[in-house]
Parts: structure tokens; C-alpha cells; sequence
């Protein structure tokens, strides 16, 4: 067959996606944007069938088509996991009572093109398909921050989020120009294997040669993924980006564009550092590259953690969890091993659930309470006991105790650290989720031990409140029999098999 | 019953569901449902206590065991099963929760949600005594944090969540410790029992046969500079010791117990600090058998100071309840040098005590609940011949006072006079001189019983409180179980040490081995 329409048939997915962007953005032209309900509820058939497009692709082999795009069970892990997680967001927005119903068609159209970024993004080796995946999914994201664009604290959020997104992409697309001019090419496979008999190109001469430029050129590089993923020292936007954001658009931050910085980072290191590497100096440094992992995992756990401890505003705290959560993430990244990374992937199936539901739940009080300060959530757990007992079990995952998903994903974590000698780190990790019991279970504390002043009755959002509950049951399903969750990641492992 | 253990454990958990079914308002079926609840595995409990055969757990075997894989991808089971150490404890734990219930019933705020909280705790804590399996052990061991944690802060007094969150943190500091350690032994397990690698009695076989030394984890095992078998015993001896609570890590038990309401106290003191030391028995000191025996002698000590420390701090105390919680920071530290001596005797005696001082503060801090219904506060020097208008109290405080202090003819004097005289029969010197030190906070717990019934019971009667109801039928009934089992285990110690000798004997052995 014509490999052109082979790769286009490999492709459907994002096609139909892409379709599905430009359907909803020229609906809601004709439409004059007078009900943009429909668009969101076109969004979700739309995303229902890409998602079961998806869906049937788990466990093919993996195939390369136009030589850069990769059409594998990894990418399609994640893949699934963002349309799962756009189409919980667009559940959100059609449920968030602050939002205006009307001409607001765009927001759809921007998730999707973000949605669209990622799948590029979590499906290639090569560089430049990456950048371009990342700058998609950014530039969409920057417009989402700043959508409620008559309010100050939004505005600003899109600025703040563009000039770090410019930044740190800056630095990140550098360093790909410095490792390119090294090694000689921008796909990761070729980057590894080439050894250059004649002329000395891939990474191994390189590193042979000198390991400081390589060394300068990987930092860089992390730098965009640090940046995705709020990891330190580019963590900075995170808080005022995500409190500043809609809440919707905030849980999309969260959940969908942290985890495609996840999976391309794992790509990056997987193709270049796995822990058995083909060559000496290539595990020599990746030694050193899984060590500087391993440091920022500690930092950014601890920062993320100690900062999120003085927060009044959930949103704020929510922020700051999402920081130690990424922590928490490169203790997989940084052990370089098949379970090492199949534990971040377990551990991102996990944070998709808790962080779903703990910012859903965030989205229902900012509806009744109008305010997102945790103080003002007292007593509320008796007005909405469903809904806040759900926000129990998110806060109990997110702290990582049983019988929740949260503490399965980090005993899988816990247990790659401990196997691979990192046993330092797992017990700054494990330290480190004593602290963040104290922050999670302040707004525990609030919902049910204190004492309610305000006359407000709770807001009745069957529907809501029922997406909220089941999330809140599979966060303990899941923690309790975990083996289904387990086998799907193992089935579409990035090195294993 | 083949399943019977299941059967006990998670009836309270379908009374749970029951309860949170029922509406806000019928308050009186909501109660009944937590009777009920609680009462079948009583029921069921006292029937396999005084079923079972005692050589059913004799060689380190188990009775009732059930055995279903669970997560297969880690390989953890629901393996379930009991022998003479846990069996007496779970039935203290179905006595206790039984009479926590009526014990609850002067409770007014929220009863839905404080009787399911309570039945939740139920299934933890039964959960942890019959658990064989180490990831199914760590599971029902922080499920029963989070009731805890709400029992306490919601119903608490007037630092609750002060109180409730210390308690949280503390407990969880050391459960991230001892999960930590659990890791290292299940990957070491992989290559011994790939079938059972969280299977608490595998590891204690793979231990005895000198197995799991941490060689086969990277670095040979070393974490921060210490040897394996140094770091995961400390780790698991930590997350246990802080439950129970060993000094120095007993400071959130003051504040716990104070804030808690009472029948919250009761089960907290009576059965929640059992876990530690039970925790330390089953899957602490028998897997690391060198490193205990090795660090035996620094155990012992810690128990000891807890007993003098506990007991002269108690001393000071002028909060009735404050006094109450010291005296068990103090009766906790017997099990830690019991165990510590490694003679059958000082085994048996910590494991008695256990169960003793379950009953006996169970009892004690009943007594303080009675008083502070009436007076609301708890000054020790505020109250005064309360003899007079309250007589059956005073009858009830006094024996229960006799059973704490550990007079003879009370099962707290046998548990007490056995640790002693097996941490005595110790060949090591150092046990002998820590056995005198330890009589020094016998005397003192006398003490500071008798002061506190002289002061709260004789002298002259305050006019405020002439008018004060004895203790009502509800009240009375919650406290004498528990008076009659302290008098029974003290006059026919044989009833409960026959069930726990063989398996405790068997204990010893493996203890004792980690020297050779």
C-alpha cells in the first residue's frame, strides 16, 4: 500500500481530533455561539469515538510512519489518558455554574487543539515533532489560561504562563540545536545507535569526545520538561497559572498537559539512557543523568510539599500538591528501568483520578462558596456529605494511604526506588507524604471538624455530584484491586516486553 | 465456620454500609444496627476463644487460615489466620468494640456518622490481628488511621484537631518507615517465595534460615551508611514502637487520649496500643531475629523507661484523664522489656499484659468518663469525697484502681509478676539490674492510683457535687465485663496463658536463635 495512506490510516486518531477541533470552532461560528452546550456535548461524542479508535489499537506493535511519528501501546496509553481527561474537563465546564453558557465554542476548539498537541507530543522520537507537539499543546494552554480574559487574575496567568512557556522552550529548543549539531540528527533511536564509523556523529563519539557539552545540551533539553511538568526550578508559574486559570483549564494543566510531559520525557530517556545501555559510557552517564533525576525528584517533592503546607486557597494547595506529585513521578523516571517507568505510569493513572476528583470537587465549592479558601469550606461536609466524602478519599489518595489508588501508585514508586538503590530518595518521598498529610487533611479538617457559619444550602448538581462519587469510588476500587490498571500499563510499557 | 475470621471481620463492615443507608434521624435503629454489628462477632469471637485448641498454634503454625491471591501483580494475598498471640486480642477487640457502642450512647453530635466511623475502626483493627499476609497487614493498619482521625476530631474535646491530626502524623511517620522496610523484605522474598512474597510466616522461615540479610538488594542492602538488618529493624521497630507508645515517641498520647471522648479513650487504650505490640511480635522481631537480638537489651531499657518515666509523670499529673493515659505509657512498657528478655516467661507476661492492661485502662478510663459526664472537668484536686454520694462508683473505681496498680488476685498482677520474673531469669546481667529499676514505677503506679482515689473519693464531700446520680445501669454494664475479666484472668491466669503458650513458645525459640 501507499505508504502515504498507510501513515494517514495510523494516524486516524488525531485526524478525527484535528476534524473535530475545526467542526467545533465552525459550529459555533454558524451558530453565532448562542448555545455553546452543543459544542460541548459535540466535543464528548467526538472524543467518545476517538477514544474507542484508541482504544482498539492497545497492544499492536509498535510501527514508525513518515519516519518521525511512532504509533505504539505507550503512545496510545497516553493518548487515551488525555481524551479521558479533556472529556472529564468538558464535563466540568458544562457543569460550572460561574461560566457564561454562550460564545464560549472556543473553549472547546482550544482543548482539543491542545488535545491534539499531545498526541503528537507523547508519540515521537524525534525532536522536532516533539517541539512542535509542545508548542501546539503551549500555545492553546497560554489562550485557555488567560480565557476569562476580563479578569485580572486570568490576564495575568496567560502572561505569566507565556513568558516561562517562552522561555523555557527557548532554552529547551537550544539545547536541541546544540545536541543536533553534536550528534548529527534529531531522532532520539538514531541519536543512541549511530556509531559513525568514518565521521563521529550519534552520542557515543560525542560523549567519548567530551561528556560537557552533551551534559550542557541534556540540561537544557530538561528544562522544557521540567517546565511541563512543573518540576524545580521551573515550577514557577505553576501556582499563579493555575490559580489565576479557570478551574476547568486548570485541570487540564493538571492532569492532561503534566502527563504529556511525563511521557515525553520518559520517551527522552528511554531512548537515550536506558539503565542496560549498548554501550559503556553511555550507562556511565546515564548513571549521572538518573542521578540528577533523582536530586530534583527530592527538591521538587520537598519544595512542592513545604509550600503547599502554608496555602489558605485549595486551588493554590492543589498547585503546590501538583509540583510534589511530579516529584513523586521522577522517582520512576529517574531509575531508567522497564518498572521504573511503568510505576510512573501507574503512578499518572493514579494522579489522573485523585486529581480529577480533588479538582472537581474544588469547582463545586467555588460554585456554592464562590471562594476557593479552605476556610471557607467549614463545616460543608455535613451540607454535601457525598461530595465531600469523595473530596476525603482524593485527599486520603493524594496522601498516599491505603486503600486508595494514590497509595498503590507510590508503593510501586517506593518499590523501583528501593530495588534500584535509590533508597535515599524513597525515604525523602516517604517523609515527604507525612508532610503533605498535614496540608491534605487541613481541608479534611475544614469540610468536617469545624464548625459551620454560613446559612448557605449546598448546590444540587445531581449529575455533578455523581461524576464526582464515581470517581471517588474507582480512587478506592482501584486502590483495592489494582491488577486491571496494572496489566494495562504493563501491556503498553514503554521498554519492557 | 471455614471462613470464620472473614466473617468476624467485616460484619462490622456491613453494619457500616447498614448504617450509612439508614436516614440522619432514626437515631435508635442506627444504634441497634451498631449493636448488632458488633455484637455477632463478639459473639463469634468468645466462641473461637474458648474453641480453640492451643496447639493449633504451637510450632508457628495458624488456625482458620484462609488463603486467596489478591493483587497478583505484587503477589499479595488475603491470608488470613490466628494463634495464641492474636486470638486473645481479637477477642478483647469484639469485647471492647461491643461495649464501646452502649459506652457511646451519651453522644449526641452526628450519630450516623460516628457509629459508622466506629464500626470502620472495627474492621481495621481486626484486620491487623488476623492479617499473615505483610501488604494486607499494612492495609487494614492505616484504614483504621483515617476513623481515628474523625473519631477524634469531630467528637474530641476542646483541642481536637489539634489532638487528632498529632495522632495522624505521628502514627503515619511511622507506618511510611515500616512500609519502606516491608518493600526491602518483599523484594528480598521475590527469589525465596515467589509464589508468597509478602507472606509474614514465609519471612519469618526465610529469617530463621538466615535468609534475608539484604544481600540481594543493591548496595548489598546498605541505606544511609547502616547495614540492612541495622535500618529495616529500626524502621519496623519505630513504625510499631510509636503505636504503642515506646518513649520517646509517646508524646501523642497525651493529647490523643485527653481530647478523645471517652469511649474513644477506651478503645484507643484498650486496644489500639496492642497493636504495637502486637506488631512487634508477629512481624517485627521474629523476621529481623538478629538484629533484635543484637538490640534486645536497648529495647528492654526503652520499656523501662517508659515504666518509670510514664509512671512518675502520671504522678504529676492533675487532669484525671492526663493521669490515666501516663499510666499507660508506663503498663506498655512491661511488653517491651517482656519480650525483650526472651524467656517464655517474660513473653508470656508481655502478652498477658497486653491483654490485661486492654481491660484494666479500658475500665480506667470508663471511670474518668463517668465523672466528667457529671462535672465536666477532670481536676484531680477539684473533686473530694465523692464516696458519699456515689458509692457503687467508688466500689467500681477502687477495683478497677487494684486491677491497674496490679494487685494480686487481678490478671494485671500476674502479667506484671511474670515480665519481672522473666526479664529476671534473663542470663543477661543487665536485665536483672533493669528488672530493680522497673520496680521503682510499680511503686509509683500504686501511688499515684491510691492519690488519685483519695483525692477524687475520701476527704470532705464539696457541696456542689452532693447531689450527683451514682452511676446508671448503662455505665455499670460497660464497666463490669471488664472488672470480671481482670478478676477471672488474675485468679485463673491459665485460661488465657494456655492459649497463648505454645505459640508464644515457639516465638521464644525463634528469638532466642537469632543469637546463634
Amino acid at each position: 500500500m501507499n505508504p502515504y495512506i498507510e501513515g494517514m490510516q495510523a494516524l486516524a486518531p488525531e485526524l478525527v481530533l484535528t476534524a473535530l477541533a475545526l467542526i467545533v470552532l465552525v459550529a459555533d461560528l454558524l451558530t453565532k455561539g448562542k448555545d455553546s452546550r452543543r459544542m460541548g456535548y459535540l466535543t464528548l461524542a467526538g472524543l467518545a469515538v476517538v477514544g474507542g479508535m484508541l482504544a482498539l489499537r492497545l497492544g499492536e506493535p509498535s510501527q514508525t510512519y513518515f519516519g518521525m511519528v511512532i504509533v505504539d501501546s505507550f503512545g496510545t496509553f497516553f493518548k487515551l489518558f488525555t481524551v479521558a481527561a479533556v472529556a472529564v474537563v468538558c464535563v466540568f465546564i458544562l457543569s460550572d455554574k460561574n461560566e457564561r453558557k454562550n460564545g464560549i465554542g472556543e473553549y472547546y476548539f482550544l482543548l482539543l487543539g491542545a488535545s491534539v498537541g499531545i498526541f503528537f507530543m507523547v508519540s515521537t522520537n524525534h525532536l522536532l515533532l516533539l517541539v512542535l507537539g509542545l508548542e501546539l499543546l503551549s500555545l492553546a494552554s497560554y489562550a485557555l489560561a488567560g480565557f476569562h480574559k476580563g479578569q485580572r487574575k486570568s490576564a495575568e496567568a496567560a502572561m505569566k504562563y507565556v513568558v516561562f512557556g517562552g522561555l523555557s522552550a527557548g532554552i529547551m529548543v537550544y539545547g536541541i540545536s546544540l545536541l543536533y549539531g553534536m550528534t548529527g540528527t534529531l531522532d532520539l533511536a538514531e541519536m543512541a545507535t549511530l556509531a559513525g564509523d568514518s565521521i563521529p556523529t550519534g552520542l557515543v563519539p560525542q560523549l567519548y569526545l567530551s561528556a560537557m557539552p552533551v551534559g550542557v545540551a541534556m540540561v537544557m533539553i530538561l528544562a522544557g520538561f521540567a517546565y511541563k511538568m512543573s518540576v524545580v526550578p521551573f515550577h514557577f508559574w505553576t501556582p499563579d497559572v493555575y490559580e489565576g486559570s479557570p478551574t476547568p483549564v486548570t485541570t487540564f494543566l493538571a492532569v492532561a498537559s503534566k502527563a504529556a510531559g511525563v511521557a515525553a520525557l520518559l520517551r527522552f530517556v528511554g531512548a537515550l539512557f536506558p539503565v542496560d545501555g549498548v554501550d559503556e559510557i553511555i550507562m556511565w552517564y546515564g548513571d549521572r543523568f538518573g542521578m540528577l533525576i533523582a536530586v530534583l525528584a527530592a527538591v521538587t517533592m520537598t519544595l512542592g510539599n513545604l509550600s503547599a503546607l502554608r496555602q489558605q486557597s485549595l486551588k493554590r494547595m492543589l498547585a503546590y500538591s501538583s509540583i510534589a506529585h511530579a516529584g513523586y513521578i521522577l522517582i520512576g523516571v529517574a531509575t531508567r528501568t522497564s518498572e521504573g517507568f511503568d510505576a510512573a505510569m501507574y503512578y499518572m493513572t493514579a494522579y489522573y483520578f485523585m486529581n480529577l476528583g480533588a479538582f472537581g470537587v474544588l469547582l463545586y465549592f467555588e460554585s456554592a462558596l464562590g471562594s476557593d479558601r479552605i476556610e471557607d469550606m467549614r463545616g460543608f461536609g455535613w451540607k454535601s456529605p457525598l461530595i465531600s466524602i469523595a473530596m476525603v478519599a482524593f485527599l486520603v489518595s493524594l496522601t498516599g494511604l491505603p486503600p486508595t489508588i494514590g497509595f498503590y501508585g507510590k508503593y510501586l514508586l517506593f518499590k523501583v526506588g528501593v530495588a534500584e538503590g535509590l533508597g535515599w530518595l524513597v525515604i525523602v518521598a516517604a517523609l515527604n507524604s507525612v508532610v503533605s498529610l498535614f496540608y491534605y487533611f487541613s481541608v479534611a479538617k475544614s469540610l468536617f471538624l469545624k464548625e459551620s457559619n454560613d446559612e448557605r444550602p449546598a448546590l444540587s448538581q445531581p449529575l455533578f455530584a455523581g461524576l464526582l462519587t464515581a470517581i471517588g469510588v474507582l480512587t478506592i476500587f482501584f486502590g483495592l484491586f489494582p491488577d486491571s490498571i496494572q496489566e494495562l500499563v504493563e501491556m503498553c510499557s514503554l521498554l519492557g516486553s | 465456620m471455614e471462613n470464620i475470621l472473614s466473617v468476624i471481620t467485616f460484619i462490622p463492615f456491613i453494619g457500616m454500609l447498614i448504617i450509612c443507608c439508614l436516614p440522619k434521624n432514626s437515631v435508635g435503629l442506627i444504634k441497634g444496627v451498631a449493636l448488632v454489628a458488633t455484637g455477632i462477632p463478639l459473639i463469634l469471637a468468645t466462641q473461637l476463644y474458648f474453641g480453640y485448641d492451643p496447639m493449633a498454634g504451637a510450632d508457628g503454625a495458624y488456625a482458620y487460615v484462609e488463603q486467596i491471591d489478591w493483587i497478583t501483580g505484587i503477589g499479595a494475598q488475603y491470608h488470613v489466620g490466628i494463634d495464641g498471640i492474636s486470638l486473645p486480642l481479637v477477642w478483647l477487640t469484639s469485647i471492647l468494640l461491643f461495649l464501646g457502642v452502649p459506652a457511646s450512647f451519651g453522644i449526641q453530635k452526628s450519630q450516623k456518622a460516628y457509629y459508622a466511623l466506629l464500626l470502620l475502626l472495627e474492621v481495621g483493627v481486626f484486620g491487623v490481628f488476623i492479617s499473615l499476609d505483610y501488604f494486607l497487614f499494612y492495609v487494614f493498619w492505616e484504614i483504621m488511621l483515617l476513623p481515628m482521625y474523625f473519631l477524634i476530631g469531630i467528637w474530641g474535646g476542646p483541642r481536637r484537631e489539634y489532638a487528632a491530626i498529632k495522632f495522624f502524623l505521628y502514627t503515619l511517620a511511622g507506618s511510611v518507615l515500616l512500609l519502606i522496610a516491608v518493600i526491602a523484605l518483599r523484594l528480598q522474598m521475590t527469589d525465596i517465595a515467589p509464589e508468597t512474597p509478602f507472606s509474614i510466616p514465609a519471612m519469618v522461615a526465610a529469617a530463621s534460615e538466615g535468609l534475608l540479610t539484604g544481600a540481594s538488594l543493591p548496595n548489598g542492602g546498605l541505606l544511609l551508611g547502616m547495614e540492612f538488618s541495622t535500618w529495616a529493624f529500626w524502621f519496623l521497630f519505630i513504625g510499631f514502637a510509636i503505636k504503642v507508645p515506646v518513649f520517646p515517641f509517646h508524646t501523642w498520647l497525651p493529647d490523643a487520649h485527653v481530647q478523645a471522648p471517652t469511649p474513644i479513650s477506651v478503645i484507643l487504650a484498650g486496644i489500639l496500643l496492642k497493636l504495637g505490640g502486637y506488631g512487634m511480635m508477629r512481624a517485627c522481631f521474629p523476621i529481623m531475629p538478629v538484629a533484635f537480638y543484637e538490640n534486645a537489651y536497648i529495647l528492654a531499657i526503652l520499656g523501662v523507661i517508659s515504666i518509670v518515666y510514664g509512671s512518675f509523670v502520671a504522678l504529676g499529673q492533675t487532669d484525671f484523664k492526663r493521669m490515666v493515659a501516663y499510666s499507660s505509657v508506663s503498663h506498655m512498657g512491661y511488653v517491651l522489656l517482656g519480650v525483650g528478655a526472651m524467656t517464655v516467661w517474660g513473653a508470656e507476661g508481655a502478652a498477658m499484659q497486653m491483654f490485661a492492661h486492654g481491660t484494666s485502662s479500658a475500665a480506667m478510663f470508663m471511670v474518668v468518663g463517668v465523672i466528667y459526664d457529671r462535672a465536666h472537668h477532670r481536676d484531680l484536686n477539684g473533686f473530694g469525697g465523692l464516696s458519699q454520694p456515689m458509692p457503687v462508683y467508688w466500689g467500681l473505681t477502687t477495683i478497677c484502681f487494684f486491677a491497674g496498680l496490679g494487685l494480686p488476685t487481678m490478671s494485671g498482677f500476674i502479667a506484671e509478676a511474670l515480665t519481672l520474673v522473666g526479664a529476671f531469669q534473663s542470663d543477661d546481667i543487665r536485665f536483672q539490674a533493669l528488672v530493680l529499676i522497673s520496680i521503682i514505677g510499680v511503686v509509683i503506679t500504686a501511688a499515684f492510683l491510691l492519690w488519685a482515689i483519695q483525692r477524687v473519693f475520701l476527704g470532705t464531700l464539696n457541696e456542689k457535687y452532693k447531689d450527683y446520680p451514682d452511676m446508671n445501669f448503662r455505665e455499670i454494664f460497660c464497666m463490669v465485663p471488664l472488672l470480671i475479666l481482670c478478676i477471672v484472668f488474675g485468679i485463673f491466669p491459665n485460661l488465657i496463658l494456655d492459649v497463648m503458650h505454645p505459640s508464644l513458645d515457639h516465638l521464644v525459640t525463634l528469638l532466642t536463635a537469632g543469637g546463634n
